[in-house]
């Protein structure tokens, strides 16, 4: 069992699985700056969204944490954070000054100040040269696997879900775990019906409160719209494919964490602490929110496990997707990287999900994903805990 | 004889079955993190992929999968039976039980 992998040690003791230079846009106006940079200059990643300003001030924060959590990201670098005029509790200032105090080389282009958007475009450009030349003389160092944060994610669920993939996610988590390295799991949503499984694998009882907290709250936010989801849940197609109950659904998903002790949880896009073990961030099941919160908290590689197939990948997080569904994975593999169906035919959980683990390595130390082969970046997305304003 | 079936954990009282199958027909149960196989079989019809009694279970016992609770019968179910929403009833969430 590999205990190593080939990354980037950056100032602040992250380790980096790729060295990209991270075009960061602080606001909505400021996107077609990031991505004219990005389709002139190799081996730079956009993050552009619809955010950043008329938010509410938790809301904007939400927004500004999850902003500098992947400038922060040790697969970054160095950053150019754009900014379209000025904006009020989100700069490109503000942002630009939390990502330097990890110690990587950080620029702020002002869209206004710096002479519209094409001469932005311009300096940027040059910035994003500079950047490249500067960090590409980085060569990969041989680091122990417990520099991993390994992301762990789901989506397009069916009863394979809990019996073949997601168990194999689990046993890499363990792997992962039993080396020093930390395995963060969320979907707030799909822990509904699991909560004897979290008491029971918490830490502390004040860890397990607070992720019952964060259960009740999305219980609560569902309840305050009117609607009642526990009438929806299983869903009809669940029901069709064999699951019985909530219980049967969350502890489907709940495979995907593994058998080591949860040592702490966070808010959406919080960074999480420095020991080892299973960490809980709350988010909403909605992919994209779920994968970039991970992603904000230095995740460097996730499984996306599904039981339908699935496009999804974050920018600046390595996503590979996986199934135990042959026919999705028939229908999807353009964009799926592993296939474990063959669980059904006999294959030992161990066997599978050791192939697993290797190409996660692989991709740690710098095998291309289908996605990043593609140059495909569909998942970044920052939850919300408010209107615009 | 081709059916299979997965027992996800030693004390689940429930197993999967792989494809879909017919009253009367054999399984062979692999039992996950045992080096052993049990055959049972089928009491009724299981439809692909669902759920059916690894050991008699009464009204009233819960569903054990994953080694852990699932749900409740809500009748006897004996071995080989399909196990879904019409004998098993969740126990989480119940207005009516509260």
């Amino acid at each position: 069992m590999r205990d190593h992998f080939y990354g980037y040690p950056r100032p602040d003791g992250q380790v980096g699985i790729r060295n990209h230079v991270l075009m960061l846009s602080g606001t909505l106006y400021a996107n077609p700056t990031c991505e004219r940079v990005v389709h002139s200059v190799q081996n730079t990643i956009p993050i552009v969204h619809p955010l950043g300003r008329c938010q509410i001030a938790p809301d904007l924060a939400r927004t500004f944490r999850t902003l500098v959590g992947h400038g922060r990201n040790p697969n970054a670098g160095a950053v150019i954070v754009i900014d379209h005029f000025k904006e009020q509790g989100c700069t490109a200032d503000d942002i630009a000054h939390q990502i330097a105090e990890s110690g990587k080389p950080v620029e702020v282009v002002n869209i206004r100040r710096d002479g519209g958007a094409l001469s932005a475009t311009a300096k940027a450009t040059r910035l994003a040269i500079e950047f490249n030349r500067r960090i590409t003389r980085q060569q990969r160092e041989r680091v122990p696997l417990s520099k991993l944060v390994y992301g762990i994610n789901c989506g397009t669920s069916d009863v394979t879900s809990g019996l073949a993939h997601n168990r194999c996610v689990g046993w890499v988590a363990d792997r992962v775990i039993e080396a020093g390295g930390r395995a963060l799991v969320a979907e707030t949503t799909e822990m509904m019906g699991g909560e004897d499984l979290i008491c029971a694998r918490a830490k502390t009882p004040e860890i397990a409160e607070k992720i019952l907290g964060f259960i009740r709250a999305m219980e609560q936010s569902i309840l305050a719209c009117g609607v009642d989801m526990r009438g929806s849940q299983p869903t009809g197609d669940n029901i069709e494919g064999g699951l019985s109950t909530i219980e049967e659904k969350s502890l489907g998903a709940m495979q995907k964490w593994g058998t080591k002790p949860i040592v702490g949880a966070v808010d959406y896009a919080d960074p999480i602490g420095e020991q080892s073990g299973l960490w809980v961030m709350d988010t909403p099941g909605h992919g994209g929110e779920s994968i970039s919160g991970i992603a904000a908290a230095g995740s460097q590689v996730m499984s996306f496990s599904t039981g339908g197939g699935h496009t999804i990948n974050h920018p600046l997080m390595i996503t590979m997707r996986l199934t135990g569904n042959r026919e999705s994975w028939e229908a999807m593999q353009d964009t799926m990287e592993l296939d474990v169906s063959d669980i059904f035919d006999g294959t030992p959980l161990e066997e599978a999900a050791g192939r697993l683990f290797d190409e996660v390595l692989d991709i740690c130390d710098g095998k291309m994903t289908k996605a990043e082969a593609l140059r495909e970046w569909n998942g970044f997305a920052i939850n919300r805990c408010g209107p615009s304003v | 004889m081709s059916l299979r079936a997965l027992v996800i954990h030693a004390d689940d009282n429930v197993a999967n079955l792989i494809g879909p199958g017919r009253q009367g027909e054999e399984v062979a149960c692999r039992v996950e993190g045992q080096d052993r196989e049990v055959r049972v079989a089928l009491a009724s019809d299981v439809p692909s992929n669902h759920k059916f009694a690894f050991a008699d279970i009464k009204a009233g016992d819960l569903i054990v999968k994953y080694g852990m609770t699932i749900g409740k019968a809500s009748a006897d179910i004996p071995r080989g039976v399909h196990v879904h929403v019409h004998n098993v009833e969740s126990t989480r969430g119940r207005g009516d039980l509260a």
